[in-house]
């Protein structure tokens, strides 16, 4: 089967998060990975949709589920298998671990593990965009749960008022820890999103990375242009548990058919051919990354107060 | 000391709250303790509503409140928003009209978006308007650590909410202390109240003795769990049972005998109780489980300062969090908390006025690693 070559990069980014983030499940029995690991394996399509056409001066900040988005963006996978073992060379020097990835050389501005305490952070970075005058779009990745939280409604009015270039990416996975979404929201999402005069955008197939890049293109490219900004709702499906390495179908929250419909769909599962082909070039990289961490150093005593003040 | 070593000894009664738990037959877990506090609440008061992000899932509060929204209804065990400001003022709006809400904070850290209602509002509410209102509430908050909870999933705020007057915070160090503590402050306290639960003590057995019946335990007391001649420990939530380990290590190396006074109440400790110890043994070690600047390491001294400065016989010695946040890396994070090897050092160099003191140190292991083998934070 022939596939244009837009796809097979694509493709081939989601990949390498979901072999990344499947390298972590394997490793996570020895504990050299001695940190909660929040991960992205069916959601993987948004992250590299959402980054293709961004540019490296572009920002975005995210969630604890920052694996991909830290992948995609283009960050170091040697230094983040560096951060999940706690070594110095590490992003973050082994005081990140997975839930506080960065990347600031790509854009990647940061993780926090607080929900929603990063979409004001998107919006004053593109406060400051807009004061000194550059180019850049700025985008704030969250969960649905996070629009529950004040801060978020906070920063749509601010962004709105004050005509900021940023997107709301909101990742909709229906789900909270354990708690659906319905259990929890008493809103439409976009309907929300909109009476703060907000213009936006649903992307029900988050599964499809090849929709994801165009929609996003057309809008990071309209935020570029106009600095207005814009929430955008993707849809999506977390396969694993909320935290940690394992599955957790047999909790009784969820129904494992959703998850299976939810594969049916996901290109990483049906074009095995494909995947087959692209695999062996990644798992050499992980593994390089994985050497790499392993045989890194430990932070020494003096990292302990290095970097307080 | 081994996983089981140490949970053994805290089984034979010498960790448990206060003296009276040496008489306890029962074994009874941190986690099942809380469960036992939740249900018996919900049983026997209709007022009563658990309201917190997860109370009613399959994890329930890391098995807190598992099941009990099955048995009492999701009217009375609430799953809440990801809204932590604004459910905390739904709190406050249902204390003040007949209820008595009990929160839950899976991390204390999550609480410190919910600043603004617990401190300008509920701790204020009663005083602000001339004692004509009442905000009886429990928060209870978890402290994580260890397994790379970092910066944003550890952090001890105890102090942070004990400097504000109209909060009662405790920190309950054994099952016994939370059985002691929860019903009485439910049943008889109409204020708001703090607790500080510390995760690596869910898996812990401790004895514990049920009250005699008509016998009434102060809530919000400090209690002396270790009579001792030479020094005395003070010491909150996980310390006390590390301050209970340091003072068997030196009953049995060197016959050194610790006091250990279980602060529990850091809003309004019992001074009295820290004081005459002090007196009796002129020498003073604080531990807490947070930061000492401007903590409860700092506050222990400023009483002991103004009280009665003469009676130390040498400078008092501090432990707690390295001035930093906490690291990620697990050769970071041991260094970042004070040890059992370091706590027993400053007592024996305390004790016998000398650095060199000769006497034997436990093995440096990670409290984490024996008191629990965590694997993954949920
Ligand atoms: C302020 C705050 N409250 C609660 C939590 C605990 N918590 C961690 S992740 C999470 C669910 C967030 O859901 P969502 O925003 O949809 O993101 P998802 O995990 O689904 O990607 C919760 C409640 C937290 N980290 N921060
Ligand atoms: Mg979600």
């Amino acid at each position: 089967m022939e596939y244009s070559q837009q796809f097979c990069e694509l493709f081939f980014q989601a990949l390498r998060i979901r072999l990344v983030e499947e390298r972590i499940i394997e490793l996570y029995p020895s504990d050299s990975i001695q940190s909660p690991v929040h991960l992205s394996i069916g959601q993987e399509a948004v992250a590299v949709g959402a980054c293709r056409d961004l540019r490296e001066t572009d920002l975005v900040f995210c969630t604890y589920r920052s694996h991909a988005y830290y992948l995609a963006k283009g960050g170091s996978l040697a230094e983040m298998f560096a951060e999940l073992y706690g070594k110095v060379t590490g992003c973050a020097r082994g005081k990140a671990g997975s839930m506080h990835l960065a990347a600031p050389e790509v854009g990647l501005m940061g993780a926090s593990a607080v929900v929603a305490s990063t979409i004001p952070h998107a919006v004053g970075a593109a406060l400051a965009a807009k004061r000194l005058g550059n180019d850049q779009v700025v985008v704030g990745v969250f969960g649905d749960g996070a629009t529950e939280e004040g801060v978020y409604h906070e920063s749509l009015n601010f962004a709105v008022l004050h005509r900021l270039p940023v997107v709301f990416l909101c990742e909709n996975n229906g789900l909270a820890v354990h708690s659906s979404q319905k259990a929890r929201q008493g809103y439409d999402l976009l309907e929300h999103a909109r009476s703060y005069g907000l213009s936006v955008c649903h992307i029900a197939e988050g599964y499809d990375f090849v929709k994801v890049a165009d929609t996003m293109s057309d809008i990071i490219q309209r935020v570029r242009l106009t600095r207005e900004p814009v929430f955008v709702e993707i849809r999506t499906y977390r396969y694993k548990e909320h935290v940690g390495p394992g599955e957790d179908f047999m909790c009784g929250y969820r129904q494992q058919e959703e998850w299976l419909a939810w594969k049916r769909q996901d290109p990483l599962e049906q074009y095995g051919d494909l995947a087959e082909t692209i695999r062996p070039a990644i798992m050499k990289e992980i593994e390089e990354a994985v050497h790499f961490a392993m045989s890194s150093p430990f932070p020494s005593v003096e990292e302990l107060l290095r970097d307080v003040v | 000391m081994s996983c089981n070593a140490a949970v053994t000894s805290l089984l034979n009664g010498q960790a448990a709250s206060g003296l009276r738990a040496e008489a306890g037959t029962e074994v009874m877990s941190y986690r099942d303790a809380l469960h036992w506090t939740m249900r018996d609440a919900l049983q026997r008061h209709y007022s009563v509503l658990i309201m917190g992000q997860g109370v009613d899932d399959h994890k329930g509060i890391f098995g807190s409140t598992t099941g009990l929204a099955q048995e009492f209804g999701a009217d009375r065990v609430m799953d809440m928003p990801l809204a932590e400001e604004g459910m905390t003022g739904v709190a406050i709006g249902a204390a003040l009209n007949g209820l008595y809400p009990i929160q839950t904070h899976i991390r204390a850290d999550f609480s410190l978006l919910a600043m603004n209602q617990i401190i300008n509002l509920a701790a204020k509410y009663k005083y602000m308007f001339g004692g004509r209102f009442d905000v009886p509430m429990l928060i209870r908050m978890i402290v994580g650590r260890s397994w790379g909870q970092g910066a944003q999933h550890s952090q001890s705020l105890q102090s942070l909410f004990a400097h504000i007057p109209g909060l009662r915070v405790v920190m309950p160090s054994s099952s016994q202390s939370i059985l002691d503590t929860y019903p009485a402050v439910i049943d008889r306290y109409r204020g708001p109240v703090i607790s500080f639960e510390h995760r690596l003590m869910y898996d812990l057995q401790f004895y514990v003795a049920p009250l005699s019946p008509g016998q009434e335990i102060d809530p919000f007391g400090s209690r002396l769990v270790r009579p001792g001649e030479e020094v005395t420990i003070v010491a909150t939530s996980i310390m006390v049972l590390e301050a209970m380990r340091a003072a068997e290590h030196l009953a049995r190396v060197a016959d050194i005998q610790c006091e250990v006074i279980d602060l529990h109440c850091v809003s309004s400790p019992d001074w009295d109780l820290v004081m005459h110890s002090v007196e009796k043994t002129g020498r003073l070690v604080v531990a807490d489980t947070s930061w000492r600047e401007y903590g409860v390491c700092a506050e222990v001294c400023r009483v002991v300062a103004e009280r009665n400065p003469g009676c130390l016989k040498a400078p008092v010695v501090t432990l707690g969090m390295q001035p930093a946040p906490c690291p990620t890396a697990k050769c970071l994070e041991d260094l970042f908390y004070p040890d059992l090897r370091q706590l027993v050092g400053v007592l024996a160099t305390l004790v016998t006025g000398n650095e060199i003191h000769g006497l034997p140190l436990p093995d440096t292991q990670s409290m984490a690693d024996v008191y629990k083998r965590f694997k993954g934070p949920f």
